[in-house]
């Protein structure tokens, strides 16, 4: 396939993610607002606009609509979820040939039922049920992203960006929630982290409701079944890079592949003891460091190569 | 967030609407035509005495049983299929771009079986005229050696292209896709105003209209026998794997200026509905000149571009160094015979306003036939009597740019002020050369949902004409609306609209 077109899809497919991501976290810490008091409220919001990139503010202010109006609608905010949305549209309009009517049809729908929302009415939205709608249209999206698309070398690249955003949204999330500076998460506050990775009720069947912040890492690390895990969105990676680009010389495609088994092997022979003891933020960095490189080589294997390389 | 439904269940069942007993409805008397002015010389529905015609009785029948709000509610529907499927142009203001829909008018605009075989005959003698004139033009210039057409008006164009001297083109066919402009005259006979022989558009829109319209009344549509015009992806696609040298594996692309062209839409429609690729001028490149695309796992060879950018910027090397949506060394492959750009280079030549004179003539010339359809009375004014007739008539008369198109350099004489015609004038008469005038053509009305009610506004046709290895048209055209009342202007960066066209087969 053309390589703009590889592109438009891989980055439509990550800001997709970032902003299915956004709306999450930001509809689970609405709904849970009322069950914390002032101070835990106020360590656990700080920790949200950590997680979601925006770093511009010194202080995080004391107002839950200030917050959500610049984490979902502020548009000069370059990682809110409109900008995320936004993006996501305009890479698809790119590609608009690649893609089903289904599949527009959907992300338009849901860009125009956002983009509506003025920041300053959002008091009278009811913000979390707004963030709900807007999720069950992200996974309609999902849907017809899985269902009336081939899945071939396009559909691979909208994998690759969808699993390797979700990657380093999750090491992101898991870094803050592990650091041991600042005020330390409480009881509830883990529990909201698994609401944000919709991982509270697999949490629950496989280790019971007692939540611990070590089986917590393990699950979100290391669990090779659930989708939103560190380890399943790896060995989607490798799979969908095993598809795309399938006529590229071998040169090329072994520099890709070599990166993601070692990616994939660190994932995969981690140690939740041994990280718990330490290092768990110099993994999850690593692991950052590592889906970055995969990134920078897809790209200039297949994407951005010079003609004469090839000629 | 559903879609709104665009029909009632109704439409589905019930007594066939043409064999309802006829009720009468008059324009400008009865709902919904209470508003409706039958001023101009010919009008599409109604007959001079305010009845419907024939033609138009099916529709006039659901749109009186139906509520008005209903019908309302209906043209909402469109409006909002057309904002969901992203067929919009953007506006740019100072701080932020918009979208708008180009409006869509629920009702459809019916031609009739015998209208549209004229229409249809005339338009493919008129387009081999034209082709056969380019090739003479680019080749041997007998038109010019007989003294048809002054030599001075061909090699003076700024749509001429001297590089194109020489090259044969497959089929002698110049021109793979027109978009010709046809208005009726008040005997109801239609005449071609225009043709467009460069990169014309609109087609998508004709296809959008359908998808919408017939949703909207699929009673009648079914009812009415209207002749489909789905297949016209089809049909590019084989006029452009015709242009190949060769039968297999024939790679074809659609070339693009990007996402910020006004008619992008349309560029990645006919693309997907073709199943070719879109590429933008940064896909390709040429190398020994051979064009490739930049793909995923290396190059790959590119042999027919249907380009929907202007000559100027097909080839930086070439034409504008300052263009990046075209393709350095372009004009070299294509010289050198490995790719075929459709349209040819230089077809502009041919679309000239002032070349429009000469038509029938062409059509004489070549192809010793009488033209099968009219053309409006043109004065030229590089002629001096046909300047000072145009001067002493600028209130009559519209007056033209001669390379210029979509509405542009143009002044609309009954509609213009005093002070606006006395500036036209002076321009006139410093570079009359590139001015042409017509009497001001009183565009024939057609029902329109405004607001609440239908009301009669000025619309023009435009039919699209395939060539590859034959001439073609899908029977349909692209209606389009002004949408401002007593306007004359269509034109869709003016504030014009669009309608659905049905071609009836019987």
């Amino acid at each position: 396939m053309l390589s703009r077109v590889a592109d438009s899809l891989y980055w439509m497919s990550r800001y997709i993610e970032r902003a299915e991501h956004t709306a999450r976290v930001l509809a689970v810490k609405l709904e849970s607002m009322a069950e914390q008091t002032p101070d835990d409220g106020r360590a656990s919001w700080s920790r949200v606009v950590q997680a979601l990139g925006d770093m511009s503010w010194d202080e995080v202010p004391d107002d839950a609509f200030a917050i959500t109006k610049r984490l979902a609608f502020d548009r000069t905010n370059a990682s809110s979820l409109i900008a995320s949305l936004t993006l996501a549209r305009d890479n698809a309009r790119q590609v608009r040939e690649a893609l089903s009517n289904e599949v527009w049809g959907n992300l338009n729908r849901l860009y125009l039922y956002l983009s509506a929302v003025q920041g300053d009415s959002i008091r009278a939205h009811a913000p979390a049920s707004l963030f709900r709608r807007a999720l069950d249209e992200m996974q309609a999206l999902e849907g017809v992203i899985y269902s009336t698309l081939s899945h071939n070398e396009g559909w691979y690249f909208l994998e690759l960006g969808k699993y390797i955003e979700r990657a380093q949204l999750l090491g992101r999330l898991l870094d803050v929630y592990f650091r041991k500076d600042g005020v330390q998460p409480k009881y509830f506050d883990w529990l909201v982290l698994l609401k944000f990775c919709t991982a509270f009720e697999p949490y629950t069947k496989l280790y019971t409701a007692s939540v611990r912040p070590q089986k917590l890492a393990q699950f979100l690390l290391f669990d090779a079944e659930f989708p939103h895990s560190i380890c399943f969105s790896i060995d989607r990676v490798s799979e969908a890079l095993a598809h795309v680009a399938p006529g590229a010389a071998p040169g090329r495609r072994a520099a890709v592949e070599r990166l993601a088994g070692r990616l994939k092997a660190g994932v995969d022979f981690g140690q939740i003891d041994e990280l718990m003891s330490g290092g768990i933020d110099v993994f999850l960095s690593d692991i950052t460091r590592q889906c970055e490189k995969i990134h920078e080589v897809v790209f200039a294997s297949y994407i951005t190569y010079g003609a004469e390389t090839v000629l | 967030m559903q879609q709104e439904a665009l029909a009632d269940i109704e439409d589905f069942g019930g007594p066939d609407p043409l064999t309802e007993l006829p009720r009468a409805a008059f324009a400008g008397k009865d709902a919904p035509y209470a508003r409706y002015r039958l001023g101009a010389p010919y009008d599409e529905m109604f007959a001079p005495d305010g009845r419907p015609r024939t033609s138009y009785a099916a529709l006039d029948r659901r749109l009186t049983s139906l509520p008005l709000d209903e019908l309302v509610r209906r043209q909402h529907a469109c409006e909002q299929s057309f904002l969901h499927q992203g067929i919009t142009f953007t506006v740019y203001n100072d701080s932020q771009a918009t979208e708008r829909i180009i409006p869509t008018d629920l009702l459809p605009r019916i031609v009739t079986a015998k209208e549209w075989d004229h229409v249809e005959r005339g338009l493919i003698q008129r387009i081999q005229a034209l082709n056969l004139f380019l090739g003479d033009i680019y080749g041997d210039a007998k038109v010019l050696k007989d003294g048809i057409v002054p030599r001075e008006m061909i090699f003076g164009s700024k749509h001429y292209r001297r590089e194109m001297r020489g090259i044969p083109v497959p089929h002698g066919a110049y021109v793979n896709v027109c978009g010709s402009d046809l208005v009726r005259n008040e005997a109801g006979e239609f005449l071609v105003l225009e043709d467009n022989l460069r990169v014309p558009s609109g087609v998508s829109y004709m296809l959008a209209n359908r998808d919408v319209v017939r949703r909207a009344f699929p009673g009648i549509f079914r009812s009415m026998n209207v002749r489909a015009i789905e297949q016209y992806p089809l049909e590019l696609l084989a006029t452009l794997r015709a242009l190949a040298p060769f039968d297999q594996d024939v790679s074809i692309a659609v070339l693009t200026p990007g996402v910020f062209n006004s008619a992008y839409f349309e560029h990645a429609f006919l693309a997907r509905q073709m199943g070719v690729e879109l590429v933008e001028g940064r896909d390709l490149l040429v190398n020994d000149n051979i064009v490739y695309t930049r793909t995923t796992s290396g190059l790959k060879r590119i042999d027919v571009i249907y380009r929907r950018i202007d000559d100027d910027f097909v080839d930086p090397l070439i034409f504008r160094e300052n263009s990046s949506l075209g393709v350095p060394g372009l004009l070299n492959a294509y010289r050198a015979g490995n790719v075929v750009i459709a349209n040819a280079l230089g077809t502009g030549v041919a679309d000239d306003k002032a070349i429009y004179a000469y038509v029938p003539r062409l059509i004489r010339y070549y192809l010793s036939e009488e033209p099968l359809l009219g053309s409006v009375e043109t004065f030229l004014c590089r002629e001096e009597k046909s300047l000072s007739h145009v001067l002493d008539n600028l209130d009559r008369l519209v007056v033209k740019a001669v390379g210029e198109s979509g509405g542009y350099g143009m002044l609309v004489g009954p509609h213009a002020s005093q002070s606006e015609r006395a500036a036209f004038a002076e321009k006139l008469k410093a570079d009359p050369d590139n001015y042409i005038a017509q009497p001001t053509i009183a565009l024939s009305t057609a029902p329109t949902f405004v607001g609440d009610g239908v009301e009669a506004r000025h619309v023009d046709l435009r039919p699209f004409i395939l060539t590859g290895a034959e001439t073609k048209l899908v029977p349909g055209a692209l209606t389009r609306v002004a949408l401002k009342q007593g306007s004359l202007v269509v034109n869709s960066s003016q504030g014009g609209g669009s309608k659905d066209t049905w071609v009836l087969s019987a």
